[in-house]
């Protein structure tokens, strides 16, 4: 046993982990460490080639397969009008099918930056993505990340050239959220049991709720961490959570989150902090 | 071609290896999900080369592996650049003095790694931060993970196998 650590190859061996073990402290605690900044211009390249080569890739679909596609959303479009016809004014009606564009023609204070999705990460299962934008571009930790028909997560890390988005499929996200028809407020956060099917939960309802099927729910901006009013998907279904006593609804984002390609990253609105800003007392 | 190059170009052709793994398991919408996951190429290969190779190449490898699927998910060094930094050392040091790599004891190789690795992972991200429905997780995905590595990682044994007779130094 004496001289399995007398070896020099155990010598070199436990020198490493030792360098290693402290480099993961530094990298945990340092944003923007030198580190993971190389690593990641490193990979940089590569991921740019992925990214190119699955953006191809997305457009390879037969006649017949668009058609499919292009009468589900049709049957979708039709549906969801019908009952924003009911329920919300005029400017909801269109929400469904804003374009980056069309949410900055909307959201004049939104400063939006267009990002590309470099590489997904094979083992989150809650379709966290790195995106090609970083520091350099303004982004910032904790940014929210939109998509062409609502909201569909935040900036975990940021790197000079890349950042890492956590989706609203994750447990690690909380939105504070509002039910549009009946004004029902709740968190929204993911879950291990829906993150399988792409949904999101609507937890802490109170026990009167009114929150039913195909309801939208969208964020209130309570906490100045995300803008008001950004869609985050349509109620599938109403469960009851016996472990805290608590009603909440199963949420089916608008967006694709694990097949998405190009995001934006809201890097600025109005209200924005305000709230925290308060509570810090500036 | 001496040692040394040969040498040098099988390492290469490690790196080469590792990239390439690095960038199919990355690349959005490339691998379809089986049951929920998808490989970890990247820990077959690093397994497979460290079962042929010498304890500190083995290490090396090991940690590349580690340190490129840490990256994948976050910024910081992790659980994988750590933890496979020790099963290749460990393994290359088996495979060399304890229980020589034939491809039956490859695959018990393999197994207690793959296990040990996603165990840690597990431990490491759900377990220990209290995640709700972290068996479900496990179930749903950690399972069918450990079970795709370990059966990904045979071609790449008969691939690193080929290329370490091919480039190995002369006896």
């Amino acid at each position: 046993m004496k001289d399995i650590f007398q070896s020099t190859k155990v010598k070199v061996f436990l020198s490493v982990l030792l360098v290693l073990i402290m480099l993961a402290v530094f990298t945990r605690n340092v944003e923007n460490n030198i580190i993971s900044t190389t690593l990641n211009a490193f990979t940089f390249g590569l991921s740019k080639v992925s990214a190119a080569a699955s953006a191809d890739s997305s457009d390879n679909k037969s006649i017949d397969e668009l058609k499919a596609e292009n009468e589900a959303l049709a049957q979708a479009n039709r549906e969801l009008r019908a009952k924003l016809v009911d329920y919300y004014n005029v400017k909801e009606e269109n929400t469904r099918l804003w374009s980056f564009y069309g949410i900055k023609k909307e959201h004049e204070d939104y400063a939006l930056i267009p990002a590309m999705v470099l590489r997904r990460d094979s083992n989150d299962e809650f379709g966290s993505f790195t995106i090609d934008k970083g520091t350099a571009s303004d982004v910032n930790v904790g940014d929210p990340v939109i998509g062409e028909s609502g909201l569909i997560g935040w900036i975990s890390e940021a790197d000079v050239y890349t950042a890492k988005v956590v989706t609203v499929l994750s447990p690690q996200t909380s939105i504070g959220a509002v039910d549009n028809a009946t004004g029902d407020t709740g968190i929204v956060t993911g879950s291990a049991k829906y993150a399988d099917d792409s949904c999101t939960t609507f937890t802490k309802l109170n026990s009167e709720n009114k929150v039913e099927e195909g309801d939208i729910i969208t964020s209130s901006g309570a906490s100045g961490i995300y803008p008001k009013g950004m869609m985050l998907g349509e109620v599938k279904e109403i469960g009851y959570d016996t472990y805290d006593s608590s009603y909440y609804a199963v949420i089916e984002p608008y967006d694709d989150i694990k097949e998405i390609l190009n995001v934006a990253v809201v890097s600025d609105f109005d209200g924005q902090g305000e709230i925290l800003k308060k509570e810090s007392g500036e | 071609m001496s040692d040394r190059s040969n040498s040098f170009f099988r390492y290469l052709s490690y790196v080469i290896e590792l990239l390439l793994m690095f960038v199919l398991g990355t690349t959005p919408g490339l691998m379809p999900e089986l049951f929920g996951a998808k490989p970890a190429l990247l820990v077959c290969a690093a397994l497979t080369v460290a079962v042929f190779e010498r304890e500190i190449p083995a290490m090396i490898f090991g940690m590349l592996a580690g340190v490129l699927t840490d990256l994948g998910y976050s910024n910081s060094i992790g659980v994988f650049t750590i933890s496979l930094t020790v099963i290749c050392f460990i393994v290359g040091y088996a495979a060399n003095n304890l229980i020589v790599a034939k491809f039956l004891n490859y695959l018990l190789y393999a197994a207690v790694a793959v296990g040990i690795l996603f165990m840690l992972y597990f431990l490491v991200r759900f377990a220990i931060p209290g995640t709700e429905d972290r068996w479900q997780y496990f179930t749903a995905h950690i399972v069918s993970r450990m079970a795709q590595t370990f059966l990904y990682s045979i071609p790449f044994y008969f691939i690193n196998r080929f290329i370490y007779s091919s480039l190995s130094p002369e006896e």
